[in-house]
């Protein structure tokens, strides 16, 4: 009986990792469900913001790239302004222990104070699990998902695929595009672009 | 008595200005040592030399393709020629593949790599380094990674005699061109056959070259086309191969052509240039 059941969840485990792969996150299709705890323990569902935009943003404080958008206030300004209009904004840190980027909540928090960021929360994915399931490969690496539930943008946050602060103004940022489009009801022109930046530190 | 703390001053002063020439024209980018060199020892009006800026990396740490793959920034280059001057693009030799897990492969070049830069001299030099001597300078930035990536520049200079007769070359870098230009993708011969089918989540690259293939890797020189970490299936045949290549989540809409480079076992590699077929298949 035991040894049964025991071979159902091996069966069942099997089967979610098979599955794994065929997981990734396609423009136009149903965003990938998750279930994951963020900097201050609070478990954060895709399925509790049916309705809303919501805005997922790969983060590594210690990558150049991300130091960009966060030392120019650019990213903070765009989750400020987001955020104001409704849509929820979850940062995602995928580091694993003892890689760059990989923080403790409380470590997290401070950031986030220090930098004067405004996510609606920060997700720390330690196991790469939310990474593996959207294929995030980059910081930052941004997707939006629209209110039925369904990915509408994958890609990089702006058109300069550059470390320079100094090419922000020059850039037009797709995330804010997309939101704007998509928030007025108009298709996204741009759904998929390369993301740039530092590679996901993940464990393997 | 009086002359000998002015003379004093004077060496302090000329020790400084050297110093701070050595300053300016040295750069101390970190776990790499960048420098740029020429092929020819001299220039003549009217022709081409070949400069080259070379990355010599520490162990472990690398740079990137032109297409850097999932994550990653190429090198890019800035010049600053004298009057008449013209650069080419540079010459990416092909790259290798890294990959750190099931879910990224970057493109690009670990321990020593040259990136040459073809240059035109113009019919009438006008020295801007001294009589007869011309400096070219550039400023180039790049993203070197290990487990963590760092953004760098320098700025790098040479100076080269401005010479009559054709240049001879400089025995140390000639053999360093030589055996970059050897890992440059060549044109694709002539008398092969190269097509590609659009299938739903793949490209089935396929080469007639008159011979079996048995073993390719494609680098694709557009990013968003291609999947970079999925497995490349190859299906040799007596007359070449398929190349069964996964298609980017990124890619939403058809695509025309493909581009790349098709590195074989015996590290020869070419450009391929295919227009795509859609197939229903």
């Amino acid at each position: 009986m035991k040894k049964a059941r025991h071979l159902v969840l091996l069966c069942a485990l099997l089967v979610l990792v098979w599955l794994a792969p065929a997981f990734a996150a396609r423009v136009g299709e149903p965003a990938p469900g998750f279930s994951a705890v963020d900097s201050n323990g609070k478990t954060q569902r895709l399925s509790d913001y049916k309705g809303k935009f919501v805005v997922l943003e790969w983060h590594n404080q210690g990558c150049p790239y991300t130091k960009k958008h966060y030392a120019s206030g650019n990213m903070q300004r765009l989750q400020k302004e987001w955020t104001a209009k409704g849509v929820v904004w979850l940062s995602v840190i995928s580091s694993a222990p003892g890689t760059q980027g990989f923080v403790t909540p409380t470590q997290e928090n401070e950031y986030i104070k220090m930098m004067n960021a405004a996510p609606t929360a920060v997700i720390l994915d330690p196991g790469g699990t939310l990474g593996h399931l959207y294929a995030a490969k980059t910081t930052p690496h941004m997707f939006i998902i629209d209110p039925s539930g369904t990915l509408i943008y994958n890609g990089a946050i702006d058109d300069h695929a550059t470390s320079d602060q100094g090419d922000i103004a020059s850039s037009r940022n797709y995330v804010s595009t997309a939101l704007q489009e998509a928030t007025s009801g108009k298709p996204v022109t741009e759904p998929a672009t390369r993301p740039y930046g530092c590679s996901v530190k993940y464990k393997d | 008595m009086f002359r000998f703390p002015s003379r004093l001053v004077l060496h302090v002063f000329l020790a400084t200005c050297v110093l701070a020439d050595i300053a300016l024209s040295q750069s101390s980018p970190q776990h790499a040592h960048v420098e740029l060199i020429a092929r020819q020892n001299s220039i003549v009006p009217g022709s081409s030399i070949a400069l080259g800026v070379h990355f010599m990396l520490e162990p472990g740490w690398h740079i990137y393709w032109i297409n850097s793959g999932d994550s990653g920034q190429p090198p890019s280059l800035k010049w600053q020629l004298p009057p008449g001057f013209t650069t080419g693009e540079i010459q990416w030799p092909r790259p290798e593949r890294m990959q750190s897990n099931a879910l990224l492969a970057d493109y690009g070049y670990h321990d020593d790599v040259l990136l040459i830069v073809p240059v035109s001299a113009p019919q009438s030099i006008a020295s801007n380094a001294g009589p007869s001597t011309v400096r070219f300078i550039v400023e180039a930035k790049w993203l070197i990674c290990r487990e963590v990536c760092l953004p760098d520049h320098a700025q790098l200079q040479m100076a080269l005699p401005v010479a009559s007769k054709a240049p001879g070359e400089n025995p140390l870098a000639a053999k360093l061109f030589a055996r970059t230009e050897a890992l440059l993708p060549k044109p694709m011969p002539r008398s092969w056959k190269v097509s590609v089918r659009s299938r739903k989540d793949d490209f089935a690259l396929t080469i007639a070259a008159g011979k079996r293939i048995a073993q390719a890797q494609f680098f694709p020189l557009d990013p968003e086309q291609i999947d970079n970490p999925a497995p490349q299936k190859l299906q040799t045949s007596p007359t070449g191969m398929t190349l069964v290549l996964k298609k980017s989540d990124l890619l939403v809409k058809p695509i025309a052509v493909l581009r790349g480079v098709l590195v074989l076992t015996d590290g020869e590699a070419y450009r391929i240039e295919a227009p795509v077929r859609q197939s229903l298949q």
